[in-house]
């Protein structure tokens, strides 16, 4: 990693960060002060603009996704972006007017339909409040005549004629009144009173002892009148609605358009902020960042190219500077799983080389089904074919086409292709009693059977695992020349897990091995308890701190342990894709048990591969991050972020991505 | 006698009992995980990782129980002797209790870290990898019925 300056002219500023936007080869460092007679350009202003305008189209789009949904393939989400050429964007910049517009116009039609749908439920409110007063022959809101007073509204109980001025003369014996109840049922009754205006306060008194309410719905019309308009304006909403809905459809064709607007100012917001980090003056800017070792001569070819500038390329501190893996084409799919922990310090070695081969391996392992990993490796094959995704997903997918791979031959080995499929189907349709052992010409290793000798194996593969984590160990401290931690606390440990293991062979095959490793390990435990209390003071404390590390071999062991999920996790798969078979087979080879089995068949491997690969994944990933990581990998560095086309639908063709 | 009700009563129970505890722990991590899915649904892969979690519990107790059947005589394989069937049955406590008791604890474990994921994407691997740390349990109490589980059919009791 380099650090770099660019000193230019401010004519070329627009140009310069176009290019450099475009490669993608500069992290632009950010500061808080400027440099003595420079100063910062404020761009919020203009920064706002575009961001809102973002959340414009993006709000535009979803509108038209909901009412003119685009037709998608299930996989159409790994589809990369398009390659467009740099010249177009400035096609898209002319146009960005326009499409803000019509997206503004969009929003616009669809706050009409909220608006109308709520205004509908309002209707709808209103029409079922009136049903009951369907044959009220005068408005509502009635207050009375000139000798009258009318009272309209609703009662909380259910009443018939006879029990309502019964109920009233009680409240009341002087009152004089005559009532109609236009509706009645169980639990409401909607009366129509009439008393003399001299008795008006009475029998408002005596009617509110009963619980009497006006409706909720007042109006000048009749009821029937009412409800009418209420209905005629309900159908015109909808009329409204629809031709909104329509207009919105009709703009569906734009939709492209309006995700490149939407990546154009995207970008623009992206741009103007980093000139607003720049130290300027009247005449030139300056731009500090970081580049790769390896781009520098890039960059200065494309800036001579494009503008008069000043490049100064200067080393870096290291700690603070940002971390960019560089791998080959076999471990670079496995940065992603290296970044997920976090990125290596400056102090740490990139384990991604190694990191990868374990993955693959120990993935390939616990999926363990050539069937499986040869639909993988197509699957994802044809994916990257067709979909040409972006260099994230892409290097996502790859991680998995190698696992595929890993997954065949370990699924070879095992004997595993579709579980027992070829055997089970055979034997269904033949009556024999084949084995997957008997037909594959090469020996077999079956985790249901050799499980014992499955899990040593696994074992065996976490401790050259874990050793070469320490050997990594072992190297950092070499390199810092820190001599002592290097042999007494990595090397003497990994000695004695050798120990151990030649202590383990031994007791299968001869005595005279056994006591080699039981010779090793002793020899290295009374090394590490001479060492291991190197730091602390005096004779007592230096025993006692020697004798007490003795005691991380128990987070060994479980380390070790940890590996038996190779096996558990290959047997499962297996057993999984056994038991489909069987249950697919179960009704024989007539045409129903033929569909049948296609159907258990295709749905009971699709769950097992479901389930299992996610168990694969999850468990390789464990593996490496617990037991080898935390032998010598520390992470907590920067990635390298650099100034980019950070936009969602299309891409220029120079962009460093591929 | 032979031992083909202990033996079943085994296989039930390793099934059973695991999946009691992995159907809780992906219950509740579900329950969690759907929440933050209201929120922001371009989590769904992540989330579903973490669900899953919890849910291998099951698949070892079925794994154990399908191995009874298998050497049982229900799928194959010799009735087995009134020995051998209690042999099953104790096997399979194994990974019956310790695949239910660490399916519930692996659920809560799993709750947390979808509670973290969500703050911030980038606490994924962390949380992926502390709610692993439960499984290993469950992996033990599996390993231990599945080698007593294979190696019936060759004891003489």
């Amino acid at each position: 990693m380099k650090s770099v300056r660019i000193i230019a002219l401010r004519q070329d500023r627009k140009r310069l960060l176009e290019h450099l936007q475009n490669s993608a080869l500069v992290q632009i460092k950010k500061n808080e002060n400027s440099e003595k007679g420079f100063s910062k350009i404020d761009m919020n202003s203009q920064m706002q603009v575009f961001e809102r305008n973002v959340t414009l189209t993006q709000q535009a789009l979803n509108v038209l996704d909901e009412l003119a949904p685009q037709k998608k393939g299930m996989l159409s989400s790994l589809a990369g972006r398009k390659i467009i050429d740099p010249d177009e964007i400035g096609v898209i910049a002319a146009d960005a007017g326009k499409i803000i517009d019509e997206c503004n116009r969009i929003t616009e039609l669809n706050k009409i339909r909220a608006d109308n749908a709520a205004e509908q439920i309002r209707i709808r409110t209103a029409l079922a409040q009136l049903e009951p007063w369907q044959n009220l022959d005068i408005p509502l809101n009635t207050e009375g005549t000139k000798t009258t007073a009318v009272f309209i509204g609703t009662l909380p109980k259910g009443y018939t004629d006879v029990t309502l001025s019964e109920e009233l003369a009680k409240q009341n014996t002087e009152l004089i009144f005559n009532f109609e109840i236009q509706f009645s049922s169980k639990d409401m009754t909607c009366v129509v009173l009439f008393a003399p205006l001299a008795q008006k306060q009475q029998a408002e008194e005596a009617l509110r002892n009963i619980g009497f309410a006006k409706p909720m719905t007042q109006t000048s019309h009749t009821p029937k009148v009412k409800a009418e308009r209420l209905r005629e304006k309900s159908v015109l909403l909808t009329k409204q609605s629809k031709a909104a809905e329509d207009e919105i459809i009709s703009y569906a064709d734009m939709r492209e358009k309006i995700c490149n607007t939407q990546d154009y100012f995207r970008i623009r917001a992206d741009k103007y902020n980093v000139i607003s980090e720049l130290d300027q003056t009247k005449h030139v800017f300056v731009i500090n960042g970081y580049i790769p070792e390896e781009d520098c001569d890039k960059l200065t070819q494309m800036c001579d190219r494009i503008a008069s500038c000043y490049i100064e390329f200067g080393d870096v501190n290291e700690e603070e500077a940002p971390v960019k893996l560089k791998n080959n084409k076999f471990a670079e799919p496995a940065q992603s799983i290296v970044n997920m922990y976090s990125p290596p310090s400056h102090a740490d070695i990139d384990p991604t080389p190694i990191l990868a081969f374990f993955f693959y391996f120990f993935f390939g392992m616990m999926f363990s089904d050539a069937g499986y990993g040869l639909l993988m490796v197509v699957v994802i094959g044809i994916v990257l074919k067709i979909f040409k995704p972006d260099k994230n997903m892409r290097n996502n997918l790859k991680l998995f086409q190698y696992c595929g791979v890993s997954t065949i031959i370990w699924g070879l080995i095992f004997g595993s292709i579709f579980g027992d499929a070829p055997v089970s189907i055979y034997n269904a349709f033949t009556g024999a009693s084949l084995t997957m052992k008997e037909i594959l010409p090469w020996p077999t290793l079956d985790p249901q059977k050799d499980a014992l000798m499955l899990m040593v194996i696994s074992i065996a593969f976490g401790l050259v695992h874990i050793l070469i984590g320490m050997g990594c160990k072992f190297y950092i401290c070499w390199k810092q020349k820190d001599y002592a931690a290097a042999l007494f606390d990595t090397g003497l440990w990994m000695l004695m897990l050798i120990g151990f293991a030649v202590l383990a062979v031994g007791m299968i095959t001869a005595p005279i091995v056994m006591y080699i490793g039981a010779g090793i390990a002793v020899a290295c435990a009374i090394g590490l308890i001479l060492t291991q209390g190197r730091g602390k003071k005096g004779i007592v404390g230096k025993a006692i701190g020697g004798v007490a590390s003795l005691y991380d071999i128990t987070s060994y062991i479980s380390d070790l342990l940890s590996y038996s999920r190779l096996l558990a996790l290959g047997l499962t798969t297996g057993v999984m894709a056994q038991v489909f078979n069987m249950l697919a087979t179960m009704l024989g080879t007539n045409i129903i048990g033929i569909i049948f089995m296609i159907v258990i068949f295709v749905v009971g491997h699709a769950v097992t591969i479901g389930l299992n690969a996610l168990g694969s994944y999850v468990h390789t990933m464990r593996l490496q991050y617990v037991e080898m990581f935390s032998k010598f990998y520390d992470g907590g560095g920067q990635p390298f972020e650099p100034f980019t086309l950070n936009s969602k639908y299309f891409k220029t063709k120079n962009s460093n991505d591929d | 006698m032979n031992g083909l009700f202990f033996a079943l009563l085994g296989a039930s129970i390793a099934t059973a009992l695991a999946g009691f505890g992995s159907a809780k722990g992906v219950g509740s991590a579900a329950q969690t995980a759907m929440g933050v899915l209201s929120e922001d649904s371009s989590k769904f892969g992540k989330m579903l990782v973490l669900t899953l979690l919890p849910g291998t519990q099951g698949l070892y107790g079925f794994i154990v129980g399908f191995l009874i059947l298998v050497n049982c005589g229900v799928l194959g394989g010799n009735l087995p002797t009134a020995g051998q069937g209690l042999a099953y049955l104790g096997a399979s406590l194994a990974i019956g209790i310790g695949g239910m008791v660490s399916g519930f604890a692996q659920g809560r474990a799993a709750v947390s870290g979808i509670a973290m994921s969500a703050k911030d994407d980038k606490n994924f691997s962390k949380a992926m990898v502390s709610i692993t740390l439960v499984e290993i349990y469950a992996l033990l109490s599996f390993i231990v019925s599945l080698l007593v589980v294979i190696s019936v059919p060759n004891i003489n009791v």
